[in-house]
This record gives structure tokens, sequence and C-alpha cells, in this order.
């Protein structure tokens, strides 16, 4: 029986541990809450004896918590205070008894018992085994009714492999179920307290091999009628998934048996941890350190990729040469908490594969994920127009195998899939992680803003709302396919050349243009040679550092917007926020995970390029372009349509500009626009949407707008607008009209496009009419 | 040459790491695997051995990576044989001896159990013959 005391009073803890220990209990022992706490979660105990008053974290806390989370195993809470309130508050906290202190050790040591035998487990009072019999409530061992006088680990021993009869123990399971952790036995040590308790058993004429070796695995019961079968192996952190790959099923099977001691490595993380708060007991910290880089190294493989990076965060933690900060020390611990989560979780095997197939560039390959056939239809007919090759997936299981079997170009995803448990969202983090190379736009009739943070938070190239025309869910596809086409260019810079080499084959499996730069001081010739779209930077070169260059680029306007990546072994605060200062747009910590540096480089020239290629306005006039004012628009119109209201849909047009640019000059069309575009923004109020539409084209829409209203508007606008002179640097001087048509929804169109046919029929007929006016469509 | 004749040294302290690179080198690699434990184990096997690649963890106690890799290239019968470094990189920039001493490369810990026997590879130029 394993019996976790947490307790800062030393008197008391020596006292108690030394009397549990003598009842055959083995102990384990923390002296503040939040290291008691954390033993908890990590290891399986009969019992929690619990000061109230403790340092970091008081023992109503611990318990509170640890009921929060589903956790049974009984608590007595020990506490000077004496009123019935703050007993109640520890009952009502979930702790199984409460004792005052002073207390007689008889009185607690009774106290624990009587909670041991309710305990959780609904196990038989008495444990037999054969002849074998193992009386837990009076810690007594026989065998065939002779009494077996053993020591408390050989106890101990006796009553696992009773508990769990038939199975096979490993070394590291009884060192976890037997061993405090202050005590870590050496390698002969178990096989010395087997040897003790079959040497006992035999003086009580038991046969032999009761306690058999399993050669290679560990110890077991042996079944006398039983010989035949193999038990399976004991081990409660083992679990078996499905799992098609032999090599990644071994290696499970070895974290099975590393898993103990890597919690071990934390347990002397934590001890380093608390000398730092104690004032620092250099060698409990140097010990923690190497504990700390021996996990960094090793737990990525084991699946624990996020556990490595907190390893070596907190590594990086202790090796600091000055006494950590207030902030520091938070860090540490919740680093440490995070990666006891991580740890308690399962691993994640996954891997990483680089394409091995990538999408023809002048194949363009469309999958869409979408259990609404009429629309899949709908868009593989349509998409057939638009030179691109369709294949539907109704499910997200058909979409893997698609994606695996014919990687597309590109994914048009649905979110919703009612008829199974796995909707777009997995499908699309599976796709971030990796496949991030292949675009994916989000179709959806959701409509939350969580699902759209979601969702680009997972790099969904767009999203598209339904309902949707075909043909502006093709039109963003074949922007999507465009931007994606081109290879990226990403320049890497890092003295090592080891690793410039590794990063060379991480990276141009993605499809991207590497080119590595080991030589800083070559840095402005490559850069301006090369000229990428993205910069890879290390933080510390000879000569340069990751920083100065930086540094230079950012000085230089034509570089200001290339986005920039630091990677970097220090990933504390002073470093990171150097880092940002200097301008860098995001930092990847070393050792470089790949998965991770991919993703980010992605997400981080797909964001320019949705900078450069998706700009939202119109850089000469000010106003939505054409993309985004149509979003905006069909966005309005949903609106109108859901609560019933009208829009007034005006399409505009610059009179004679053809003239203007012919006779004056492009400059002075240019700012014939320029002007037009102030003076439509100035004229309308911020829920309408301006938007130029190609050349002297523009679109007016006004919701709650009458037609009426529109034209009497447009026709104020028109005023104004004549009375606008533009001086030209020939002292000409100008004045340019426009014409418009308006058309009202529902009246004269339900959606753009028709709105969009009569308001210009009615544009044609202002123009015919003789230019400089509005005109309604006619009803 | 093909795979399956090679034979790889592991030469690491940890054990988790022996064996979980033991693992994945005869399973992903198909290759035959002999370990050892520390920097001297690693030369006396190497010389017994003669793998056709070397893993060496560089931060051991007692004779380290670099130590055990200068004795392995003093050695005949050990002095081309073709060494990886295992590395918890975080420890710095890569010494520039490295370099005179025929290091092919560096393999960061953790390594990706599945791109190990690729990474290996290509870092050494051996084809792979599935």
């Amino acid at each position: 029986m394993k019996i976790l005391l947490v307790e800062d009073d030393e008197q008391l803890v020596e006292l108690l541990s030394q009397y549990l220990s003598e009842c055959n209990y083995i102990v384990d022992v923390a002296t503040d809450g939040q290291t008691g706490l954390n033993y908890a979660r990590t290891f399986d105990y009969d019992l929690l004896v619990l000061d109230v008053m403790l340092p970091k974290l008081d023992g109503i806390g611990i318990c509170r918590y640890l009921r929060s989370q589903h956790y049974q195993m009984p608590i007595l809470l020990l506490s000077a205070l004496e009123t019935s309130h703050d007993k109640i508050s520890g009952l009502d906290a979930g702790a199984d008894d409460y004792v005052v202190k002073p207390v007689g050790v008889e009185e607690l040591l009774a106290r624990i018992r009587a909670l041991l035998r309710r305990g959780r487990y609904a196990r038989p009072p008495v444990l037999t085994w054969e002849r074998l019999c193992l009386d837990p409530a009076t810690c007594e061992a026989t065998y065939n009714d002779r009494s077996l006088s053993l020591t408390p680990k050989e106890y101990a021993l006796l009553e696992l492999f009773l508990r769990y009869p038939s199975r096979v123990f490993d070394r590291e399971t009884i060192i976890a179920h037997l061993w405090s952790l202050e005590e870590p036995p050496t390698e002969n040590t178990i096989r010395a307290h087997v040897k003790g308790l079959r040497t006992k058993l035999k003086a009580a004429r038991a046969p032999a091999d009761l306690i058999e070796t399993v050669y290679g695995v560990g110890y077991r019961l042996k079944n006398a009628d039983d010989m035949t079968s193999t038990p399976p192996i004991a081990n409660s952190t083992m679990q078996t998934q499905p799992n098609s790959n032999p090599t990644l099923d071994a290696i499970q099977q070895v974290w099975s048996r590393v898993k103990p001691r890597a919690l071990q490595r934390v347990e002397t993380i934590e001890r380093g941890a608390n000398a730092i708060e104690d004032g620092d007991n250099d060698g409990d910290r140097l010990l923690a350190r190497q504990e700390a880089h021996r996990l960094a190294g090793s737990l990525g493989t084991f699946g624990y990729r996020y556990g490595s990076q907190l390893a070596r965060q907190i590594e990086a933690l202790l090796s600091k040469e000055e006494p950590l900060v207030e902030a520091e020390r938070r860090q540490l611990w919740q680093s440490l908490v995070e990666l006891r989560q991580q740890l308690a979780g399962d691993p994640e095997p996954l891997s990483i594969e680089p394409p091995t197939t990538m999408p023809a560039p002048d194949r363009r390959q469309l999958l869409i994920v979408d259990d609404d056939t009429l629309l899949t239809m709908q868009i593989a007919e349509d998409a057939k127009t638009w030179g691109l090759e369709t294949q539907v997936a109704t499910t997200v299981r058909q979409a893997r195998q698609a994606i695996v079997e014919n990687p597309p170009s590109l994914i048009l995803l649905d979110l919703n899939f009612p008829e199974s448990d796995e909707d777009g969202l997995m499908l699309l983090e599976d796709l971030a992680r990796n496949r991030p190379e292949i675009p994916a736009i989000v179709l959806t009739v959701r409509d939350s803003f969580n699902d759209r943070l979601a969702v680009s938070r997972l790099g969904a190239r767009a999203f598209l709302q339904k309902p949707l025309t075909t043909t502006q869910i093709l039109e963003t596809t074949l922007e999507v396919l465009q931007r994606s086409n081109t290879a990226a260019k990403v320049l890497v810079v890092d003295d090592d050349v080891q690793e410039l080499a590794l990063l060379k084959a991480l990276l141009q499996p993605w499809g991207l243009q590497v080119e590595t730069l080991s030589e800083p001081r070559q840095f402005w010739r490559v850069l301006e040679a090369f000229t990428p779209d993205l910069l890879v930077l290390d933080l510390e070169m000879p000569d340069y550092s990751g920083i100065e260059l930086c540094q230079v680029v950012r000085n230089e306007p034509q570089w200001r917007k290339l986005p920039v990546l630091f990677l970097t072994v220090r990933t504390d605060t002073d470093t990171v926020n150097r880092i940002f200062r200097v301008g860098a747009d995001d930092y990847v910590s070393k050792p470089i995970a790949g998965p991770e540096l991919i993703a980010r480089l992605f997400n981080r020239l797909e964001r320019t390029q949705l900078l450069q290629n998706l700009a939202e306005l119109d850089p000469l006039t000010g106003v939505s372009n054409r993309r985004k004012s149509s979003y905006d628009i069909t966005r309005l119109l949903r609106t109108c349509a859901r609560e019933r209201r009208v829009l007034s849909f005006a399409l505009l047009d610059i009179d004679r500009f053809k003239q203007v640019n012919d006779c004056h000059g492009h400059a002075a069309g240019d700012l014939v626009l320029h002007r037009f575009g102030e003076v439509l923004r100035e004229s309308f109020r911020p829920s309408d949407v301006v938007g130029r539409w190609g050349g002297e084209e523009f679109v007016v829409a006004a919701i709650d707008t009458l037609k009426v209203d529109g034209v009497r508007r447009l026709s104020e606008v028109l005023g104004d607008w004549r009375q606008q002179t533009f001086t030209l640097d020939d002292d000409v001087m100008l004045n340019v009209t426009f014409s418009a048509g308006v058309a009202q929804y529902p009246e004269d169109g339900e959606d753009l496009q028709t709105l969009y046919r009569a308001a210009d029929e009615a544009l044609y007929r202002a123009k015919n009419a003789g230019r400089d006016r509005i005109f309604g469509v006619s009803t | 040459m093909t795979n399956e004749n090679r034979r790889i040294l592991i030469v690491d302290d940890e054990r988790d790491i022996r064996e979980v690179t033991q693992i994945v080198l005869e399973l992903e690699g198909g290759w035959e695997v002999v370990t050892a434990s520390s920097g001297a184990e690693g030369i006396a096997v190497a010389v017994r051995d003669r793998p056709d690649a070397i893993l060496l963890d560089v931060m051991m106690p007692g004779m380290d990576g670099l130590e055990t890799l200068k004795q392995l290239r003093k050695r005949p019968e050990t002095q081309s044989i073709p060494v990886l470094f295992l590395t918890a990189k975080g420890q710095g920039k890569t010494p520039p001896e490295w370099g005179e001493l025929g290091i092919a490369a560096a393999i960061s810990k953790p390594f990706d159990p599945l791109k190990l026997v690729p990474q290996i590879c290509s870092l050494l130029n051996w084809n792979r013959s599935e």
C-alpha cells in the first residue's frame, strides 16, 4: 500500500513515515502543496494524508482539485484548526476524514487503516493464491497457514503479486509500486528482495518456483495448473493502440518501460526546482538540469514532441547563471506541470511524412469534401470549364484516403458531417500538421466567430459561407491555386553547416526553393540575388547575429515586408522580446521540430501572400476591391433575406474616362480615380459597401435604402462631383461627370449577379440619355 | 552495397536511447545493430565488429563523444568508418574540429523514429534498396 504524505512539519513527517513504514506501508513525502499535487496526479496512491496549512497550495485546494478530476483515493486531512467550520470545508472539499493536530500516532494509524479498509478498490479483504494468503488489514502473510515473517519490502512485493495474480511484473513496474521516490533501488535490489521472499516461502515449504522469473521481462506468481498460457505484461501505463507500424509499436513497448524512469526524472527536476525556491542547492539544480537535458533529447522520439520542448525550456531555465527571477520561477513550475500533463497523456506516434508525390503544377486537381452531393456535382461540372479535375469525398474518411492515394492541389472542405463522428475541423487539423502544402478552403453553413478562428488557426486559405454560387466558389479556388502554385523561395542563414544541410533536406520536399548561407558576411549579396519570399535566421552566429541581420533587412524599404523567422536555442522572455523588437515575425526553438518549422513557415508565407494578393483595398482609390466588395455585398444580401430588408445596388461609371487618359495622360486618369474613390467613401455610411470593380467602374450597395432614395443620394453625390475641378500640370482645368444605374433588392434581383445585370441595364440607358445622370431600374 | 548487410554501432550512455535507436534501425533499416554504453566500450566494439557507420552520442560521462571520435580516428581499423553525432542540440554551436574529424553530420535528439533511417541514408549517401 502506498501512501502520500504531504506535510511541511519535518518532525511530524519523520515520525509518521517511520510508523507507517513499520506497518509495511510505502510512504512518499512532499513538503509543499504543489509538489504534493504533482505526486498525487502522477502516481497511484492508496491514501493521501494532507496537512491543511501548506506552502504554495493548501490541503483543501489539493483535495478539491483531485476530486474535481475524479481521483477517488481516500484523503485524510490533518489540521491544527479545530473549528467545525474548518472541518466542514475540508470534508466538503472531498476529504474522507479530518484529524486535528496534535494527534496521537496510534489514533492516526487507526484512522488510516480504517480509510484503507474502505479503500477505493472493491478488493477482497484477504488475498489468496493457492495456499498463499495475505491479509492487508492485519499485514499478515501465510503459506498453508504457516506464518511468513516478511520484511516490509518482501511483504509489499508479495502483496503486489497477489493483487495481480498471473501477471508478469517488470522491474520498472515493481519500482513504481514499491519504492518511494527518495530511495531509488539499485539494479540488484529487487533481485535481492525476490530472493529473500523465495527463501522465506521455501522455509514455509512452498514450491521453489512459486515466484517465477520470466527471463528478460520480470517476475510473476506461477500457477501450477496453468503452465502454458503466456500472461500479459502488467503495466498500468501501457496502452496497446492499434498501430500498423511495428517500429512504432515496439517503441511504445519500450516507452511503457521507460515511462516510470522518465517520471522519476521529472521528480528530480522538481526537487531541483524546489531547491531553487529554498535558496539554491547547486547540486540538486545541476542534477535537475541533466535530467531535463535527457528528457529533452528523448521524449520527442517516444512521441512527446511538446514534452521535449518543455524539457528544453526547463533545461534552459536551470542553466541560467544568475538566480531566477519570480517570473522565471513561475515559468519553470508551469513547464513542469505541463510536462507532467504531457506524460500523463498518450504519446503521439504520428510521423510527418514529406509528400511522396507532389501534385504536378500543370495538373490541377480539386478534392471536394462535402456530403451535399447536389452541390459537389455542380461544382465538379463547372470546374471542368475552369480546367480543373475533381474528385469527390462525401465523408472525412474517404477524404483521408483520397489525399493519400491521389494528392489534390486543393481541398474544398465542408465542416459539417452529421452522419459521421468526424467533422471537417479534424481533417483540417491533420492537414495542417501533415500536409500543410495542400491548400484548403473551408465551405460551410457555420458562421460563428469560433469556427472562423479555428479554421484560420488551422491555416485554411479561405472561409466561404454557404450558400454561394459555384462561380464564386471556383473563383476563390482559382485564386488560391494561383497563389500556391509558385514555389516560395526561402533563404536560411545559419553558421552551422550541418544544420543547414538538414534544414534544406527538410524543406525541399515541400516544394520550397531553398537557398542556404553559412557565411553571414555574404548576406546582403545573397539576399539581393535570391530575393527570397521568406528569411530564416539563426539567432546566434559569429560576426553578425541574426538580430543584426534582421535590423538591416528591416531598415531597407524594399525588404520591410519580408517575413523573417528566427531559429533560437533560447526562448526566454528577454530573447523573444529582442527577436520581436527588431521586427521578426516568428521564431522556432532549436532543436528544430520539423513539423513545427514547416507549419510556421507555411503559415507565415501564406499570411504575406494574403497581404500581397488578397489585399482587400484597391490601392489607387482606397475603396474595396472587387473580391472584397462582392463578398461584403453577398453578406448584406443574406442579411436582407433573413431580416426582410431592402437594399439598393448602384453601378457607377465615370463618363468619357478613356478621353481623360488619352488627352491628359494616365497620371491624370489616376488622379481622377483616386479622388472619385475619396468622394464615394465620404458620401456613404460605413455600413454601405463601396467597391471598384475595374477600370472606371464602381459599385455602391446601401442596405435599408429604396431605389428612389439611392437615386437621390447618388444625384447629390453627382452634384458635388461636378463641382470638383482638377487642375492638371499644364494648367488645364478638367471637370468629369459620372453616370449610374440603381437596382433594388429584392424587386430587381435576389442575388448579386441579377442585381448587377439590372443596374447595368439602367446604367446603359443613362449613358444613352446623355450621361451625367442617375437612372433607377424601370419597373 | 545493399542495406541488409549493414552493421551500425550505437554509442550512447542512456539505455532508453540505445534501446529505441536499436529498434528503429533494426526494424526500419533492416540493419544489424551493435551497441555500447560508453566511449571506451564503443571503441572496443568498433575495432571488433567493424561497423559500417557509428552513431555517437556527444554528451557522455567519462570519455565524451568528441574524445571517442578522436580515438577512433587514430586507429587504422576504425579510421574511415563514417560517424554521425547524436546531439541534443541546444548545447551551442558545432565545434570547428568536427569537420576536421570527418563527422558526416549530426542527428539531433529527439529524432523522429520513422525518419531516422532515411536521414542516415541520405547523410551517408546510402542507397536504400526498398
